[in-house]
């Protein structure tokens, strides 16, 4: 630390790594960001005060290196290392590499991490916070036939089989009876095994029609916790959010205040420290709500928490592995104004969304209120191929959500991003659709609508 | 005229020899281009006659540090710096050797021993010239190229860079 100047490593790229420094800047802090070389000219580069590159392109000999990251640290003088989301923001292996150092960690422990880092070890937190779980199971052996015909029955059809180590909803399949079960089972297992590095398996129910509504938490490290509303983020393609929105619309009171405590409770028995998110199923067609896992990091969709609360949960982040007050106020569970993020993606819609990088003509992004860009592309910039397809986020906040909807379907029509092909065309399509602004829809919703969706794309 | 090509096909082990670098160099000097930038796989090849090279990264005003270099590929080659002599760049005239990753560079196996290499000391492209440690994990360093250290850019126990130049060659 330079006289009362902290230095912030950043441990991320694109967009997040840019919202990264602007938090640094904000609570008066010096912003070091640890690039690859094909980072080195991004736009959180030159937002940076500095830069030091730490190896090559591809993410697992730079961006994944626990060591490098906090050799990186080193260099920079920091005092804190955010790691953004994705790549080592839930590793704990990062964090003690710190610790050793005597280097902040923005994020939970590393104890903290590896209990909510697999899922039976989070469910067993949820059990034990008396949050309400799914049936679930965990298979013992994928070649006892018997056995695991078993604990399908006790689970009941349809059921998802889940890798115990998996994440970001890949390696889940559906088995809608128990021939299937009994089929998929030993492919899983060894998908999983060559994904993950092991192959232990897990069932849960399976909701039809079911929404994803995640609450936002923030722990001060020793028990104390603040809420800051929720989210629905049930438009998802194979798993993975399109759009998101707080508050979460149409939950019933009683319904929120489950959600809202049992996340409070989780956070206790955690003694969780800084921003997290808790995820849970909401059936549309029972009264069912199932923890599902617990986000230990900032999660790309935040914005649209902070726009809704008008707070800066980034910053709060960096305060609070400072060990300085972080200023975040007691909020009521449902914010003054609702807000949706739509993620627009280098991803061709109209052919299976296909990433696409290279070259970016003009990019042209809207204005007016509430208007929020979160992004990692300019015009003339280079969109490199060896990361996510994430290239920004467009934030909309109104007084509700009708007017959210209006705001945010003219904010794509006021957009263009040349010389690639993104999924603004898509997301124009999900905001045209009756059945969105009636709200809210299940998780199911567009992959089951995508076919006619995609008539509107031309 | 800029050009900028990938070839994201080729794989990583098929890094071009220095040879094939100065073969490339021949061929594109009788072109009409004004800036090249070439990836194959890993290692990235930026040329310039006029000295503006087409690496994005060059129009970044703040330097990270000393000496780093601000892009560039993954391996040991660099061809950017060198190839300034081509447009009467005199500072540097022989093929370098970079940082393949950040970390602290050591000339030797261990405290007191002899320096892997001096400058004088011939090298093959599978050379150890050095060791890059991070984190207490000892990641050995090799000359990439074939030739003669001419000087190390880097004391003994620097922080160094992806991409920063460690030694110089004689041309």
């Amino acid at each position: 630390m330079t006289g009362d100047r902290p230095v912030v490593l950043i441990a991320n790229r694109g967009e997040i790594a840019l919202r990264v420094v602007a938090a640094a800047h904000r609570i008066g802090a010096e912003a070091v960001l640890a690039a690859s070389a094909a980072d080195v000219d991004s736009l959180a580069a030159r937002a940076a005060d500095r830069v030091l590159v730490i190896g090559p392109a591809p993410a697992a000999q730079s961006y994944l290196i626990p060591e490098l990251i906090a050799q990186a640290a080193v260099h920079a003088g920091a005092d804190v290392v955010h790691p953004g989301y994705g790549f080592l923001s839930e590793q704990p292996r990062l964090c003690e590499l710190l610790e050793e150092e005597g280097i902040a960690f923005a994020g939970p422990r590393p104890d903290t991490l590896r209990a909510v880092g697999d899922k039976s070890s989070a469910r067993a937190v949820a059990v034990a916070a008396g949050v309400p779980v799914s049936k679930g199971r965990t298979i013992a052996d994928v070649h006892d036939v018997h056995a695991v015909a078993v604990l399908g029955s006790e689970i009941g059809y349809p059921l998802l089989i889940k890798a115990v180590h998996g994440g970001g909803g890949r390696g889940i399949r559906l088995a809608r009876d128990e021939a299937e079960l009994v089929s998929l089972a030993p492919q899983a297992a060894q998908e999983a095994a060559a994904a993950f590095g092991s192959g232990d398996l897990y069932l849960e129910r399976y909701y039809a029609a079911a929404r994803h509504v995640e609450v936002q938490v923030f722990g001060d490290g020793e028990g104390g916790v603040l809420v800051f509303g929720d989210r629905d983020c049930s438009v998802q393609r194979r798993h993975q959010k399109l759009i998101e929105e707080c508050p979460a619309p149409d939950l019933s009171d009683e319904r929120r205040r489950i959600l809202h405590e049992s996340a409070r409770a989780i956070v206790r028995e955690l003694r969780y420290r800084g921003a997290g998110t808790v995820e849970f199923l909401v059936d549309t067609r029972s009264d069912d709500i199932v923890f599902l896992e617990v986000n230990a990091r900032i999660q790309v969709e935040h914005p649209v928490t902070e726009e809704a609360y008008g707070i800066d949960l980034v910053a709060a982040q960096l305060l609070l592995a400072l060990g300085r007050p972080t200023g975040l106020p007691e909020v009521p569970p449902v914010p003054p104004a609702t807000a949706i993020e739509l993620r627009i993606t280098a991803e061709d819609p109209a052919a299976d969304f296909r990433p696409n990088a290279g070259p970016i003509g003009a990019v042209r992004w809207p204005s007016g209120p509430g208007i929020r860009i979160d992004s990692q592309i300019e015009s003339g910039c280079d969109f490199p191929p060896y990361y996510d397809s994430l290239a920004a986020k467009l934030i909309v906040r109104a007084h509700d959500r009708a007017a959210a909807i209006d705001a945010a379907r003219a904010a794509v029509a006021a957009t263009s991003i040349e010389g690639i092909r993104t999924s603004l065309p898509m997301l124009a399509a999900v905001l045209d659709r009756p059945e969105f602004r009636a709200g809210p829809v299940p998780t199911t919703w567009f992959g089951a609508q995508w076919e006619s969706l995609k008539e509107a794309l031309a | 005229m800029n050009v900028h090509w990938k070839d994201k096909d080729v794989a990583q082990d098929s890094a071009p020899s220095w040879q094939q670098l100065l073969d490339l160099i021949e061929r594109l000097d009788g072109s009409e281009y004004d800036a090249v930038a070439i990836e194959f796989g890993d290692v990235s090849v930026r040329m310039s006659r006029g000295g503006a090279l087409p690496d994005p990264s060059g129009a970044v005003e703040h330097a990270p540090a000393p000496g780093a270099s601000r892009g560039g590929g993954g391996t040991g080659v660099h061809a950017a710096a060198d190839l300034g002599a081509a447009a009467g760049d005199t500072e540097a005239s022989g093929p370098v050797i970079t940082a393949p990753m950040l970390g602290v560079f050591y000339r030797r196996p261990a405290p007191g021993a002899e320096p892997f290499v001096q400058p004088g000391d011939r090298v093959e492209p599978d050379t150890t010239i050095g060791i890059i440690e991070i984190m207490k994990l000892m990641n050995p360093v090799t000359a990439g190229v074939s030739g003669v250290i001419a000087e190390f850019a880097v004391e003994d126990g620097a922080q160094v860079q992806h991409g920063q130049v460690i030694a110089r060659l004689e041309s």
